[in-house]
Order: C-alpha cells, then sequence, then structure tokens
C-alpha cells in the first residue's frame, strides 16, 4: 500500500513532457492479472540476441503489388509476348478459381521500363523514381513466397504465421517480446492509409493487428485521420483539461481508499492506467499535427503530407512515433489487387507510395533514426507472370502469385544495396535462396534481438511461436 | 417456478451432501490401478467428503473440499461479505446486472435464514441470467454477425442465439443442451428448435473470396468445428493434430480426421456467396411471429370465401411468413462425402481414408451406434465420459471465482495446469451428472457455498502467500466483462432496454471504422447507428462485425469471434480507461445516472449516497463522501464558470434533457456520475 502510493505520487509529479521512460510504470504495466502472469512473459522483455533495431516501420501493401512490373524484370520475356507459359514451369501448381479455368496462360511482359540504380546497381522500375533514388538503402528481396493463395488467407499467414484466424499478430508478438519503450503511447500503432486505385479494394481486419490469445494490450492501437486520432481520446465536448485533471485526482484519491481497503493491487495499476490515458490525451494529438515540421521535410514527402490519412501523411507520422520509440508501426496501404488494368491501377498506387516511402527513409536516415528502425515495405504475395483476361499491348491483369514476390527491407541491422534470391526467367518459380513469410518474420524478429524459437507464448498447452515450428533467419540480409 | 426450482436445486445439493456424507463407493485401488493414465482421461470419482476441522464453516459440500485444503495450508477462510456486497456479488455474476436499490433494500430488510438462497433463486429465474450465460456460450460458440472473411458480409443466425438464451433460462439440461446444438437435425423427427440449435456449427468464419478453392475451405471448416467441439467438450487441443500427431496430447493425427469424418458431410458449398443464410438455413418464425402466425391461421378456417376475407388473411399470412427470419443450420449430404488424413493440414494432399471415430484415450463410441454427429455428440455426454462434465463445472467455476479450478479452462490435457482442488473438481462433475446436468443447480451450489460468500478483501498476508486466489481463502475479486461493464453502467443510468432477444442492434461507435477496413461493396462497410430503444439494449445484442467488432467491447478483452474462446484475459490498459472516461455511451450513462440521482431529492450528501450505491452497493465511507462532494463542488464551480461547457456536455448523447432546468447543477452531477462508473471498486466483481 505504500509502494502503491509512491508509485501513485511518482505518476503524479511526472506526467508532463515526451520521452520519460518510468521503467516502474512499465514493470506495472506487465502486471496484469497480478499473480498468474505466465512467467514467460517477464523473460520476453530481455532481447535474446543483441538487437539491431529498436523498432519497426512496416508498410504494408495489401492487395500484392507485381513485382515483376516493379522489382524483378525479366526484359527476355519481351520477346515472348502472348506465347503460352510452358507448363514444365507452372509444373501442375494450383491457382486460384479465378483462372484455373482460363484456357491459355499468356505471358504478360511488364510494360514499364526497368534501370540500374545507385552504386549498387539495383534494378527498380520507372514507376518508382523517388525509392530509386534510396536504392543503396534497400535490400531487394526478389523471392519471397507464402503458402496461401487468396487475400484473406495470405494476409492473415504473413501478418499472424497462420492463415487460420486466431494468431497473434507480429506487432503483437513485437510488444509482447519487447515490452513498451515509452510511457505515452501504444506501443503498437496502425496507420491505415487512402489510396488511389480502384476503392473495390481488398478488406482489412481487425484479427491484423490483433492479439489473438496474447493479453489484449499488445494490440495494435489504430491512430485515425478521422475524429479522434485514437479511439475514445477526446474528452467528451464540456470537459476541459483542467476538469479532467480534477477528476481524475478525485477518482485517483478514491481508488487509493478501495486500495487500501480492498489489498487488491490490480487497483494501483488502474490508478496509472488512467494517468498515463491522460498524457496519451496530451502527447497523441501533438504527433498527428504536423505544425512544427519544417519546410523542407514536409516537402520531402510531398504535397500529400498535408492530407491526414494519406499515405504521404502516414509516414510522417511512422517517423514521429519512431521518434517517440513506438515499437511497431504498421502502415496499410490498400488498392494493389491488380487482376485487371494493371499499367493503369499500379501506376496509380506507385504514385501514393513512392515519393513518401523514400521521403520516410531519407527523413529516418538524417534523423539517425534508420539505424535503430527496420522498414519493411511489401504486401501478401505477388502477381503471375501471365495474364488474367484479355492481354494487349498496352494493357493487362495479374493474378495472385505466391510462389515468388518481392519485399524491401531497409535500416536497422539489414544489409543495404543488395538484390537478394532469384526466380526463374519466367519469375514464376523461385531458382536461388527462397525466404518464406516464416524466414521473412523470423528475420524481423532477430533484427529487433528477439529469437523466433524462443519468443513463445503458452496457450492450450502448446507454446505458440510467430513462426510456429519453421523458419530461418536469413543472416546474409543482415549487415 | 421459484419454489419449484429451489426445491429441485435444495433437492440436489442435499441429496449430494447426503450421498457424499454417506460415501459412494469410492475404488481407491481402481483409481490406484489406473494412475498411469493423464487424470482429465480417466472418469471423474465421486470423492468422499474430506474431514475438517471447523465443522460450523462449511454451508454445502464444496465448502468441505475447500476448507480441508485451507486447513492443510494453515489458513483459515475469510469472513463472509457483507449482506449488500454479496447481493451485489450474486446479482453480477449470474445475471450480468446489479440488484436495483429496490432489490437491494428488499433483501436487506429479508430477516430469514433462507434470504440469500431466495435472492439466488429469483436472479436464476430472471430472464437476464439466460443472457448473461449465453454470452460466456456464445464466445466458445464464436458467434458473430458477420461471416468473418474477406467480404465479411451480414449474417443472419441471431435465432440461434436467441435459442441458446431461451434454452439457458428454461434450464435444457446440458446433455440435451449439448446434443441439440451438435446434431439436433439428426434427432428422429427434429423440431424447429432443435434445427436451429445447430447453428452452433454454423457459426464458424466462411469466405467467398474471389478466387478461393471450395473443397479448401469446406476442409477448414470441418478442422474448425472439430477444433471447437474439442475445446467446449474435450477441453483439448485437437487443433494441433490437424497438421501432425498431437506433440503432449494422446491424439494421433488419424484421430483427429476420424473426427473430421463426423462433420465432413456438411451440405454446404464452401464459399458463402455473400448471402445472408448461406444453406443449410431454415426460416424460423419469432415468437411473436408464431403467435400472430397462429392466430391467422384461426382466422383463415373461419374467414368467408366470398367477402374476400379468405384471400385477404391468406395474403396477410404470406406476407408474415416472408418476413420470418432466416437461420444457418446443420445437414449432411445425403451421401456422406470420403474423409481422408490431411498431410500436413492441407487439403490438396490426402492421405489415407478415415472412417468416423473417436480417439482411443477416451471411451469408446457403443458398437452398435450410426457412425454420425447424432453418435459423438451423444458420446460426449455419457455419464462415463471424461471430461465433458469436468469442463463444463469449471467453465461454471471460471465465471463465479474468475478463475477455474482447472485455470486453463481451454485446456485439461497433459500440459494444463492440474486443478487447484482436483476432488472438488471431481466432485462437481459427478454432482453434476447426478442432478441430470442441470446447469441452474449448478450454479446454485457454487454461488450459495460458504466459499463463494466470503469477503474479497485481500490481506498482506493472503496476498504474498496465494496472491491469484487459487487456495480460496477468500472471496471472488476481478475486472467485469466488457459487456457486464456497459451493462450495468446502462442499468445505473436507467436507460437499460430489457427486451430479450430480435435482430442485432448497432449502438454508438465511433465513425469510420467499418470503413477503414470494409470492401465498399461489403454489406457492412457503413455503419449506421441505431435510434432510439436499440441504443440501450444488453450487449449480447450488439451487431458484431468480425473484421471490425464493437470497438468499446474489444478494448475491454472481448475476443473478435472468429475462433472458440472460452477464457478471457483482463487486461488493464489505458485505452480501456479512454473507454470509460470518453466513449458516448459511458458519457450518456453518467447523464442518465444523474437525471436518476437528482429525481431521488433529498440533500446533496443523501444524493452522494444514493449515486454511490447504485455503484458500490454500499454507503461511502466519511473519507469517500467528503471527496466526492469536493469534487461535486468543484464541477459546479468550473460549469458556473463555464456555462456553454455545460450545454455541451448535457448534449452528448441522444437521451433528452426533460426536466433538466440548471444546467451548471446538472452537467456537475454527469461529471460525478462520470466519477463513479470510473471507480474500480465499480468495475469489478468483489
Amino acid at each position: 500500500m505504500h509502494a502503491a502510493e509512491r508509485l501513485w505520487r511518482r505518476h503524479f509529479l511526472s506526467r508532463t513532457t515526451l520521452g520519460i521512460g518510468t521503467a516502474a510504470l512499465a514493470g506495472l504495466l506487465d502486471r496484469e492479472n497480478p499473480g498468474t502472469a505466465a512467467p514467460t512473459a517477464q523473460r520476453a522483455q530481455r532481447p535474446h540476441v543483441p538487437p539491431r533495431a529498436r523498432r519497426v516501420i512496416y508498410l504494408f501493401m495489401s492487395g500484392g503489388p507485381s513485382q515483376i512490373d516493379l522489382f524483378d524484370p525479366k526484359p527476355n520475356l519481351l520477346e515472348r509476348f502472348d506465347e503460352e507459359l510452358p507448363e514444365s514451369v507452372r509444373m501442375g501448381q494450383r491457382l486460384t478459381t479465378m483462372t484455373a479455368g482460363q484456357r491459355r496462360f499468356p505471358i504478360a511482359p511488364s510494360r514499364f521500363r526497368f534501370a540500374q540504380h545507385g552504386q549498387s546497381g539495383a534494378w527498380i522500375s520507372e514507376l518508382l523514381p523517388h525509392l530509386s533514388t534510396v536504392a543503396d538503402e534497400l535490400a531487394i528481396v526478389r523471392t519471397v513466397h507464402t503458402d496461401a493463395i487468396n487475400h484473406d488467407p495470405a494476409i492473415t499467414f504473413l501478418q499472424t504465421g497462420s492463415q487460420v484466424p486466431g494468431r497473434p499478430s507480429l506487432g503483437s508478438w513485437v510488444s509482447y517480446g519487447l515490452g513498451s519503450a515509452n510511457d505515452q503511447l501504444p506501443t503498437f500503432a496502425v496507420l491505415q492509409s487512402r489510396w488511389s486505385a480502384s476503392l473495390e479494394a481488398q478488406a482489412l481486419s481487425a484479427r491484423l493487428w490483433g492479439t489473438g490469445f496474447l493479453p489484449t494490450r499488445h494490440a495494435g492501437v489504430a491512430l485515425r485521420s478521422e475524429g479522434a486520432p485514437v479511439l475514445y481520446l477526446a474528452d467528451p465536448p464540456g470537459v476541459s483539461r483542467a476538469l479532467r485533471r480534477d477528476m481524475l485526482d478525485g477518482l485517483a484519491r478514491l481508488n487509493q481508499l478501495h486500495l487500501a481497503d480492498s489489498g487488491d493491487p490490480s487497483v494501483a495499476d488502474r490508478i496509472a492506467q488512467y494517468e498515463l490515458a491522460f498524457r496519451m490525451q496530451d502527447a497523441i494529438p501533438q504527433l498527428a499535427n504536423f505544425a512544427d515540421e519544417p519546410r523542407h521535410i514536409l516537402d520531402l514527402y510531398g504535397p500529400d503530407v498535408q492530407q491526414p490519412g494519406s499515405f504521404a501523411a502516414n509516414c510522417l507520422l511512422a517517423r514521429r512515433l519512431a521518434q517517440h520509440d513506438v515499437r511497431f508501426i504498421q502502415v496499410f496501404i490498400r488498392g494493389w489487387d491488380h487482376h485487371a488494368d494493371l499499367p493503369r491501377d499500379l501506376a496509380l498506387q506507385c504514385r501514393d507510395v513512392d515519393q513518401a516511402t523514400a521521403a520516410l527513409i531519407r527523413d529516418l536516415r538524417q534523423h539517425g533514426l534508420l539505424e535503430e528502425t527496420l522498414v519493411v515495405w511489401g504486401g501478401e504475395f505477388g502477381r503471375t507472370t501471365y495474364c488474367q483476361g484479355k492481354l494487349t499491348a498496352g494493357d493487362y491483369g495479374r493474378d495472385h502469385h505466391p510462389r515468388c514476390f518481392t519485399m524491401l527491407l531497409a535500416g536497422g541491422g539489414i544489409r543495404p544495396g543488395i538484390s537478394y534470391g532469384q526466380t526463374d526467367e519466367f519469375g514464376y518459380n523461385i531458382a536461388d535462396r527462397p525466404v518464406h513469410i516464416h524466414d521473412l518474420n523470423a528475420t524481423i524478429l532477430h533484427c529487433l534481438g528477439l529469437d523466433h524459437r524462443r519468443l513463445v507464448f503458452r496457450f492450450q498447452g502448446r507454446d505458440f511461436r510467430l513462426t510456429d515450428v519453421h523458419g530461418h533467419v536469413v543472416r546474409e540480409l543482415l549487415s | 417456478m421459484h419454489a419449484d426450482l429451489a426445491r429441485r436445486c435444495n433437492n440436489t445439493v442435499r441429496v449430494l451432501t447426503a450421498v457424499w456424507l454417506a460415501a459412494l463407493p469410492v475404488c481407491q485401488d481402481a483409481a490406484a490401478a489406473d494412475a498411469a493414465v493423464h487424470w482429465a482421461f480417466r472418469a471423474p470419482r465421486a470423492p468422499r467428503l474430506p474431514r475438517v476441522q471447523a465443522r460450523d464453516w462449511p454451508r454445502n459440500a464444496i465448502d468441505y473440499f475447500v476448507l480441508a485444503r485451507l486447513e492443510v495450508e494453515g489458513l483459515r477462510p475469510s469472513s463472509p461479505a457483507d449482506r449488500a456486497t454479496l447481493a451485489r456479488r450474486a446479482a453480477i455474476t449470474l445475471t450480468g446486472l446489479p440488484p436495483s436499490p429496490a432489490q437491494l433494500r428488499a433483501f436487506l430488510a429479508d430477516p430469514a435464514p433462507d434470504a440469500y438462497e431466495r435472492l439466488v433463486d429469483r436472479l436464476l429465474e430472471s430472464p437476464a441470467y439466460g443472457e448473461h450465460a449465453a454470452r460466456y456460450w456464445l464466445d466458445a460458440a464464436r458467434y458473430g454477425d458477420t461471416h468473418g472473411l474477406q467480404m465479411d458480409n451480414m449474417r443472419s443466425i441471431w435465432p440461434y442465439r436467441d435459442w441458446v438464451i431461451q434454452a439457458l433460462n428454461d434450464n435444457l439440461p446440458f446433455d440435451r443442451f449439448t446434443v441439440w446444438q451438435l446434431a439436433g437435425d439428426l434427432l428422429p423427427g427434429a423440431t424447429a428448435a432443435q434445427r436451429v440449435a445447430t447453428g452452433f456449427q454454423r457459426c464458424n468464419v466462411s469466405t467467398n473470396e474471389n478466387g478461393a478453392i471450395p473443397a479448401e475451405f469446406r476442409a477448414r471448416y470441418a478442422i474448425d468445428r472439430v477444433s471447437t467441439m474439442g475445446t467446449v467438450w474435450l477441453g483439448l487441443t485437437t487443433g494441433c493434430a490437424a497438421c501432425h500427431d498431437h506433440k503432449y496430447d494422446p491424439l494421433s493425427q488419424t484421430e483427429f480426421y476420424r473426427l473430421v469424418a463426423f462433420y465432413n458431410s456438411v451440405a454446404e458449398k464452401g464459399l458463402n456467396e455473400d448471402a445472408l443464410a448461406p444453406p443449410p438455413a431454415i426460416k424460423v418464425p419469432t415468437r411473436l411471429q408464431e403467435a400472430k402466425h397462429r392466430r391467422l391461421q384461426s382466422l383463415l378456417a373461419t374467414a368467408s370465401e366470398e367477402t374476400g376475407a379468405k384471400r385477404d388473411v391468406l395474403r396477410q399470412l404470406r406476407r408474415l411468413e416472408a418476413a420470418f427470419p432466416w437461420t444457418m443450420v446443420m445437414r449432411d449430404l445425403s451421401r456422406p462425402r470420403d474423409t481422408h488424413v490431411l498431410l500436413g493440414g492441407r487439403y490438396d494432399r490426402p492421405g489415407r481414408q478415415v472412417e468416423p471415430g473417436v480417439p482411443a484415450v477416451l471411451p469408446p463410441l457403443p458398437p452398435e451406434a450410426p457412425r454420425n454427429r447424432l453418435a459423438l455428440a451423444r458420446w460426449l455426454v455419457d455419464p462415463a465420459h471424461p471430461l465433458t462434465a469436468r469442463v463444463t463445472v469449471n467453465r461454471i467455476w471460471q465465471q463465479h471465482f474468475g478463475t477455474g479450478l482447472v485455470r486453463t479452462s481451454e485446456d485439461f490435457g497433459t500440459r494444463s495446469q492440474p486443478p487447484s482442488h482436483p476432488a472438488l473438481l471431481d466432485f462437481l462433475a459427478t454432482a453434476f451428472l447426478h442432478c441430470g446436468w442441470d446447469l441452474k443447480a449448478m450454479h446454485r451450489a457454487v454461488v450459495t457455498s460458504a466459499t463463494f460468500r466470503q469477503s474479497s478483501r485481500c490481506t498482506p498476508r493472503l496476498r504474498e502467500r496465494d496472491p491469484a486466489n487459487r487456495l480460496l481463502a477468500r472471496g471472488p475479486r476481478f475486472r467485469l466483462d466488457a459487456e457486464v461493464i456497459r451493462d450495468v453502467a446502462l442499468a445505473w443510468s436507467g436507460l437499460l432496454v430489457g427486451e430479450l432477444g430480435g435482430p442485432s442492434v448497432r449502438p454508438y461507435q465511433p465513425a469510420g471504422l467499418w470503413e477503414a477496413v470494409s470492401y465498399p461493396s461489403s454489406s457492412t462497410a457503413h455503419y449506421r447507428r441505431d435510434r432510439g430503444r436499440a441504443l440501450y439494449r444488453r450487449s449480447l445484442y450488439t451487431f458484431w462485425k468480425r473484421t471490425a467488432p464493437p470497438p468499446a467491447l474489444q478494448l475491454l478483452d472481448a475476443p473478435t469471434r472468429e475462433t472458440c474462446v472460452v477464457r478471457r484475459l483482463r487486461s488493464n490498459t489505458p485505452t480501456a480507461a479512454l473507454v470509460l472516461l470518453n466513449d458516448v455511451q459511458f458519457v450518456e450513462a453518467a447523464r442518465g445516472m444523474a437525471r436518476r440521482t437528482r429525481r431521488q431529492g433529498g440533500s446533496t450528501q443523501d444524493q452522494v449516497r444514493f449515486a454511490f450505491l447504485l455503484v458500490t452497493a454500499r454507503d461511502p465511507t466519511a473519507a469517500e463522501l467528503e471527496i466526492l462532494l469536493d469534487l461535486l463542488d468543484r464541477y459546479r464551480q468550473a460549469y458556473r464558470r463555464d456555462p456553454t461547457a455545460a450545454a455541451q456536455l448535457l448534449d452528448v448523447g441522444d437521451l433528452d434533457s426533460d426536466g433538466v432546468r440548471d444546467d451548471v447543477i446538472a452537467a456537475a452531477w454527469t461529471m460525478l456520475a462520470s466519477t463513479l462508473l470510473n471507480l474500480a471498486e465499480t468495475i469489478h466483481q468483489h
């Protein structure tokens, strides 16, 4: 009781500026279900291996961007325009029912030009001129592959390591594994962006940032561009900050009496949570307000940055969150599912993300944050080399392709300026150095100092992992 | 009915106690013989009632087991909770609602020695009991109002939810409750209710994603149904064996697919076609519709053909029938599908073919039984089954104490923590069988025990010895579940609408949440909240979109309802604090509570006492009263300085401000009510 009271006083006295990390509070935050907390939760708070990154910014291209039009050039295919993709390449692998019934599988070479960029000579499509300027920061992984062939299972798989809903998301695993690094912001933040291609885009789901069977406090908190930036963050109309302060002081005194009477330590936690909530109410709107960003930074992200909810605005917000040590920031942008009209829609989507992605990397670099921030860019699968629907010289569509696709990594722990892995001449199968989603996730955790085999949570009598019983850290990607 | 139930429950408990005092034949030798078998796989045996020293403490058999353990540990039970706390505790644990001030007064004024038992009987007989008990069951059933994957269109299966409420209120014995849900369609001459009950197995998430392969998803649904059955009845994690032999529990992959074979012949397409009620589905009238239907039919018999009255009644009948809601049910194909072991759990890698069957570690199916879901369901509730009764009574215990006797209520397997009181668990399991799977009798036995009636106060010594209260030296204490927190607030505000059942409702929710995740063409792309009474229904009627579940409930640890959950975690987060402080629902509830408080009249002190009593079921101490009066004064001063702010606060929510003459005072009381709604004591069971 005395300890709790001291703690309570301390929080009252230190509830001001951003960035104060109070170990005591972190300790408090971990104490739910007092006395019953799984000991693994405590152990997991310490990194397993020396961390290279403190946090992750994950730019999620929902729908599945076309690797063959962006990062994995196959100029040899130009000569084979409209030729049948050889059966020997497809090897009877399963297709979605959208193209399984097609009579032909005509090769659709990319109509976009590729060039080499930077000292590393990375091949990047003309659709991404800004990103090309930071080519030397990137590890371009061309041989990612996944188990799922349709969106919902594939995105669930990438995010949770399982195609079936119910497992914790990557960000919540990181929150569970590393704990919070700040005392006024969520550990795992989720930003959803507007997009330019067809609005009839793949759905998302709260499960993608949910916790499955992990404690709920590890859930991603969606920061919103309309209304209050965090759900229920704003005081109701007619409640001033001073009045809220009065109320919380009174509430704390009453709870304090109850703590003494009941002897229940969770009451002390509750007092602390209300104080944390109060600080969040100040801290988060400050972060969402870009008024203190200099002109040249805003310009770096491009004109969209002024539109709340744009991908550019979310990238800048991501950097600001990173500055305040939010552990896992995931920016979603939908609209990458280009079964038809791919050249038009892909260009629109690239325009949404190109400048902002490059700006984010550059901005992190100039703030000295890139070394300790792992940036990930990609979608749940890639797209087929063969055309879905009608193929013309200028237009084509592509179906889902789980067998090889490209993801980008940059920053903390990643070897910059490399292109990793090789696909076959058709861009259909992996020729060299496959990277399964479980490998990718193991590598992401590794950069954060977490061993994917040891980051476990006991549920239903079993120790669950993000990578199930699979996954290898891809050492060659590490710096 | 009260008397009847009370008699039945009393009989049960008396019989049980007598039986155990006299000791059923307990075969110690046999128990020792199969000690090599994991405890949960041995059929529970009626244990002898243990000897205790403090023989005046036990009120029923449960207490002997708890006390015996405490005496071994050198601990003493806590003193009983005061009566008002007990009344609150019982009402919340049995109905998910607080006692009304009148109920509380009546109970406190009742000098009869069995006043508490009669209160418990009244609570068990109130329709709110079924609603509250249903909410736990719906978590297990993974009930939702949308299909859950990809398009996440709306689904019509709420008649199943209403069936659960009704069945629990009618106290349908748990064996029948089980059989109807797992195989109601296979019962000879299945009634509509028995078919509606099979909705349990249609609550799984389903997809209609463009490009998805039906066979893949049919396999997935069957696996989901087996996993759910495994968690709910067997308390086992069967799902692991979908891909490989279970690593810890005696369940081989082949055995898993034998279970899958029971579920592999559902007459469903695999893709849900974004339909409201993908087949198999039936139309069932609500109670009101049923009554109207009967009336029209009798009218039809007497209506004259000549005046056109007959035609008119027929038209009405047809219109009424067309309005019957759909609900998804189970039906099997006339020719069962072949079932194969799926290598690595993959639908496109079939291994050897298997026939329906049950795991070898559990009792066999009767040889003559057909190999179908009905046989499986009856097997689950066979008195010789070691798991069903244990797993079920453990969940009842968990509901009332916050933690089960087996803490991992979803897992009784070899990796589970052993029960804190093994003999008590077996006592309850055998008692459950003995009383004919009578759920209300079991609830009554638990909440009328001396164990449950203890004060929940935790002394420093107890906190050190037993922080998680596994030894039960004190009463239950835990944060209320999300739905209960919202429902009690609605009750205190006087806004709660106590209607039973019907289509799900859409209360307040921040804008843009559905839009942010949905396909624009989904039938749940846009959230349009309800107006009027629908805003104030109990939370189990809140529309459940699985890809964007009700946000306030989520922040208070409600599951997503995508998979079966029988144990919720309880977190303590700043975002949950923000819900209680700022959600329109809770601010409006504070307004309602303020209005209700002021209508009580009396002095300011009296009114503060009333409001405090409402949320805590006790009088404030002098120190508390002082703090509250001081707060009220601060609020009043603040709003006097800024009357516009007062008007703004009073504008939150749809509740009209009838009778409010003084905004400043009303706003100050609203803030005080909000303060009370945020007290730790308010949102805890204790």
